[in-house]
């Protein structure tokens, strides 16, 4: 199990958050047009500080714990997943707090920014309050 | 100063003035950022334990270029100031590219 210790560990993160979509209704992987775009343009320059890490020989990576599938022969696939797999931890928590917090405070700080930061949809009960009340 | 040090403080100011200033996403100054951060920084615990724990360690660091402090289970210190920065550039672009998206239902309703 020893080469699955990094993979596993991604694996868990996936799955512990699938939730935060799937019951809370944060909807991330529901758009995956804009998530995908998220992660191309957010995740680059991380990527990139990586790499320079690596060849600066700040950090390296156990061939122990790894699957072994070098990308370029110097960043694991797993390494890669990681800057997938953690953005899309904190998207869903991002979105399911404001999710959490707009229904349990409707007229609240979260609501307000839920319906800033588009985390509520437009025709939620919140908006139809604030139109049916204008 | 370390390089690892080094990089991480200069990610924070980027990502920051990219937030407040350039971008103006602003999610700094919302509570939600802030409590997702802490949800995010408290799973990051284990889950950065796992991969720099010592006695089993996935990623290994140099001892040269970062601090040399290690919290909780073996983690460089730098690493929450590199989970911060991509956090928030993940939240921020999130964020932009939902401005492009319509409002129609809000803007027809009026």
């Amino acid at each position: 199990m020893e080469p699955f210790h990094y993979l596993l560990v991604l694996i868990a993160c996936l799955v512990i958050t699938a939730p935060l979509e799937w019951v809370i209704g944060a909807r991330v992987y529901r758009r995956p047009r804009r998530l995908a775009l998220t992660l191309l343009i957010a995740m680059t320059p991380f990527v990139v500080w990586d790499l320079v890490g690596i060849a600066r020989g700040h950090w390296d990576f156990s061939p122990r714990y790894t699957l072994g599938l070098d990308l370029g022969g110097v960043l694991p696939l797993e390494e890669l997943l990681f800057f997938v797999v953690i953005p899309i931890c904190a998207l869903l928590t991002h979105q399911a707090v404001l999710r959490l917090g707009a229904r349990a405070w409707p007229r609240g700080r979260l609501a307000r920014e839920a319906r800033e930061l588009g985390a509520t949809r437009p025709s939620t009960a919140a908006l139809d309050q604030e139109v049916g009340g204008a | 100063m370390p390089e690892y040090t080094l990089l991480t403080l200069v990610a924070i100011v980027v990502v920051v003035v990219l937030d407040l200033a350039v971008v103006r996403t602003r999610l700094l100054a919302t509570l939600g950022f802030w409590l997702a951060l802490a949800i995010m920084w408290g799973f990051q615990i284990p889950v950065d334990g796992w991969l720099t724990r010592l006695d089993a360690a996935i990623v290994r660091y140099d001892e040269q270029h970062f601090s040399g402090v290690r919290i909780f289970l073996d983690s460089p210190i730098e690493d929450f100031g590199f989970g911060f920065a991509m956090i928030l550039a993940t939240l921020m672009v999130w964020t932009v590219l939902g401005r492009r998206e319509p409002m129609t239902e809000r803007s027809t309703t009026t």
